[in-house]
């Protein structure tokens, strides 16, 4: 009973998460096109077939995984970088780590348009302007790179948020074992590799997995530089969901990959959350 | 094997304030354990970060074994340190955090096992070379950080504190054996506690420090018998000696209704000064039946083998003083004793100064 109060934000929470989903996979189980009224009806598991014969599907599936690894691992190994350059003092560092935050409290939105139009655009862009001295003409990057643009403007804004949770455990590092490793004759790289990094490796896997989390669900810089194409080339999956189910209006079809997307992302997630609870669990015991 | 010689050495964090190590000339003989002593801020540890290469040396020298190291990294000055907080490699085993100073000296693996077998055993570890840190108990980690410092078999140990996070009962185990270890091994040894009883113990030689000067460097026993000024007087022992601003007069100074006597040499060099800082260790007063100071009983101390009664005198409650009394004393609280002055354990000091009279 005391935790009555707490009732309404559960059955609130239960009607707008749990009842959508069983929705979905009731019309996951249905083949019904918008714009052919009079087309519903039950099909069970045949939209479930196709979607694991659609080789589009697989194609935007393994997009999805190289756009969310990629995009998680590259702005990494940056944070780790910039992180390990603002522990240490400077003149002007609170300005320097402000100016390197600022990428993160951008929009998504506003940052997408940004990489797409000032900075990528092939005649007006900044990149070919800051690199025609060395022969790069009017290259057209999102139309070449279409998958590479777009993880581009991600990495560019997690980034900052990697660097700010390394910096956090940068911080957090004894001093007196720095000290002790190098009365005991470590230089910088052997304490970088036999302390720093076993010291980080939480933080780094806590990092991955948030941004993991986040970036799987990336739709509007995909959206805004360059609508999943050429084709589907650059498309991920909650692109290509909206795409078959807002542009193709197939309810069926796109509820079914809908509901798989759901399955695979729970999975992946569990074993993931529990290794990042197991290494900060296994953390604490030592304190 | 190494002396280890600080030659008007000095710490000067900010330019213009007062230096956290001032001018200190202290040597250390080859194979001594010297314990540096002193209240937070006495600049007791900044002065071992001096040595051990943490903290750069401003002005002055420092040699270990007749090398300037003042422009030496700590890692080729052949020193190993025990650190306050133990500063073991969390992520590394017992043997891993034993043998990282040979692995980054590339030492062959032989060698490292065998250094790190001998440690391990002369310091009963052995059987926990594979576990990690956090699964050892406070005086098991105090052991391994031992270990990393003698399988280097340096020249000089550094020791900051080293025991200050063990209970009280492992800290007396440990404190004998860190004593007899260093016998064993005969290594220099540069030693820094706040705990007086540490250093009246474990030091060959014991340095008194006070806000960044050193005070007296003496062997122990010198110290309690021979503090050089007041400072000194009441920081060495416990409980602390007991210290007097006195009047003078007579031939000596006057405690409550009963005249203390003192010295010709003392009263010459005390002039004419109105008033000498006395003090009397707590062993020096006894109680008596009937003459002496009459005192007023606040607390009575029993520690089995002895008592120790704080007592304000009769006719002054500011004037406090410790007498050490019998054991299983019957003395109790808010009863007035009477205490007696051996006049010839009388320590007296400058009261201005507090340097001491007639040394």
């Amino acid at each position: 009973m005391r935790r009555a109060p707490l009732l309404p934000a559960l059955v609130f929470t239960i009607i707008v998460t749990q009842i959508p989903f069983l929705l979905t996979i009731f019309y996951s189980l249905q083949s019904w096109n918008l714009v052919r009224p009079g087309s519903q009806q039950w099909v069970w598991f045949d939209n479930y077939v196709s979607v694991f014969q659609d080789s589009q599907f697989r194609g935007v599936a393994l997009n999805t995984v190289i756009m969310t690894l990629g995009s998680v691992l590259i702005a990494v190994v940056l944070g780790l970088v910039l992180a390990l350059l603002l522990n240490r003092h400077f003149v002007g560092r609170g300005v320097v780590r402000t100016l390197l935050v600022t990428p993160f409290l951008i929009t998504p939105v506003a940052a997408a348009l940004l990489w797409k139009t000032t900075l990528l655009d092939p005649t007006y862009g900044l990149v070919n302007f800051v690199l025609s001295p060395f022969g790069v003409g009017e290259e057209a990057w999102i139309s070449d790179f279409p998958l590479a643009s777009v993880m581009v403007a991600l990495i560019w804004q997690w980034t900052p948020f990697m660097m700010l949770l390394l910096l956090a455990g940068l911080q957090s590092m004894p001093t007196d074992q720095i000290e002790a490793a190098r009365m005991d004759g470590a230089g910088a790289w052997a304490i970088f590799r036999e302390l720093t990094l076993p010291h980080l490796r939480r933080f780094i896997e806590l990092g991955t997995v948030l941004g993991a989390i986040y970036l799987v669900n990336t739709f509007d810089a995909v959206y805004m530089i360059t609508q999943g194409g050429p084709g589907t080339a650059s498309a991920n999956l909650p692109f290509y969901i909206y795409q078959r189910a807002f542009l193709g209006f197939d309810i069926g079809q796109s509820a079914a990959m809908g509901v798989v997307v759901v399955v695979m992302t729970i999975i992946v997630a569990t074993f993931a959350l529990r290794l990042v609870f197991r290494s900060f669990g296994a953390a604490e015991g030592s304190h | 094997m190494a002396e280890v010689v600080f030659d008007r050495a000095s710490r000067i964090y900010t330019p213009g304030a007062t230096p956290a190590v001032d001018g200190l000339s202290l040597t250390v003989d080859d194979g001594e354990l010297v314990v540096l002593v002193g209240p937070s801020g006495s600049g007791k540890s900044t002065a071992l970060r001096m040595l051990a290469g943490l903290e750069p040396i401003d002005a002055g020298h420092l040699r270990i074994d007749g090398r300037d190291v003042v422009d030496v990294p700590s890692k080729d000055r052949d020193i190993a340190m025990v650190f306050q907080s133990y500063a073991l490699y969390p992520s590394k085993t017992v043997w891993d955090n034993m043998a990282f100073p040979l692995k980054m000296r590339g030492m062959d693996k032989a060698e490292q096992a065998r250094r790190v077998n001998e440690a391990a055993e002369i310091l009963g570890l052995t059987e926990y070379l594979d576990r990690k840190p956090k699964a050892l108990s406070g005086g098991q980690r105090q052991r391994v950080a031992m270990g990393r410092a003698i399988v280097r078999e340096p020249q000089v140990f550094l020791m900051d504190e080293p025991l200050s996070n063990l209970d009280a009962k492992m800290r007396v185990q440990t404190r004998a054996q860190i004593a007899g270890l260093q016998n064993r091994l005969d290594v220099t040894t540069v030693y820094v506690t706040h705990d007086q009883v540490e250093a009246m113990t474990m030091g060959d030689r014991v340095a008194v420090l006070r806000d960044g000067r050193l005070q007296q460097y003496a062997t122990p026993s010198e110290l309690y018998d021979h503090p050089v000024n007041a400072f000194v007087a009441g920081f060495i022992g416990s409980p602390a000696m007991n210290l007097l601003d006195l009047g003078r007069a007579g031939d000596g100074v006057r405690l409550g209704d009963v005249d203390v006597p003192l010295r010709r040499e003392v009263r010459d060099s005390a002039g004419d000064a109105s008033t000498v800082t006395i003090g009397v260790r707590p062993e020096d007063l006894s109680l008596s039946d009937g003459d002496g100071v009459k005192a007023v009983v606040d607390v009575v101390e029993e520690l089995g083998s002895e008592s120790y009664l704080y007592a304000h005198l009769a006719d002054d409650e500011a004037t406090t003083l410790v007498v050490r009394g019998p054991g299983r004393t019957r003395v109790r609280y808010g009863e007035t004793i009477a205490v007696r002055v051996d006049p010839e354990a009388v320590h007296a000091f400058d009261s201005a100064s507090g340097e001491r009279l007639a040394s």
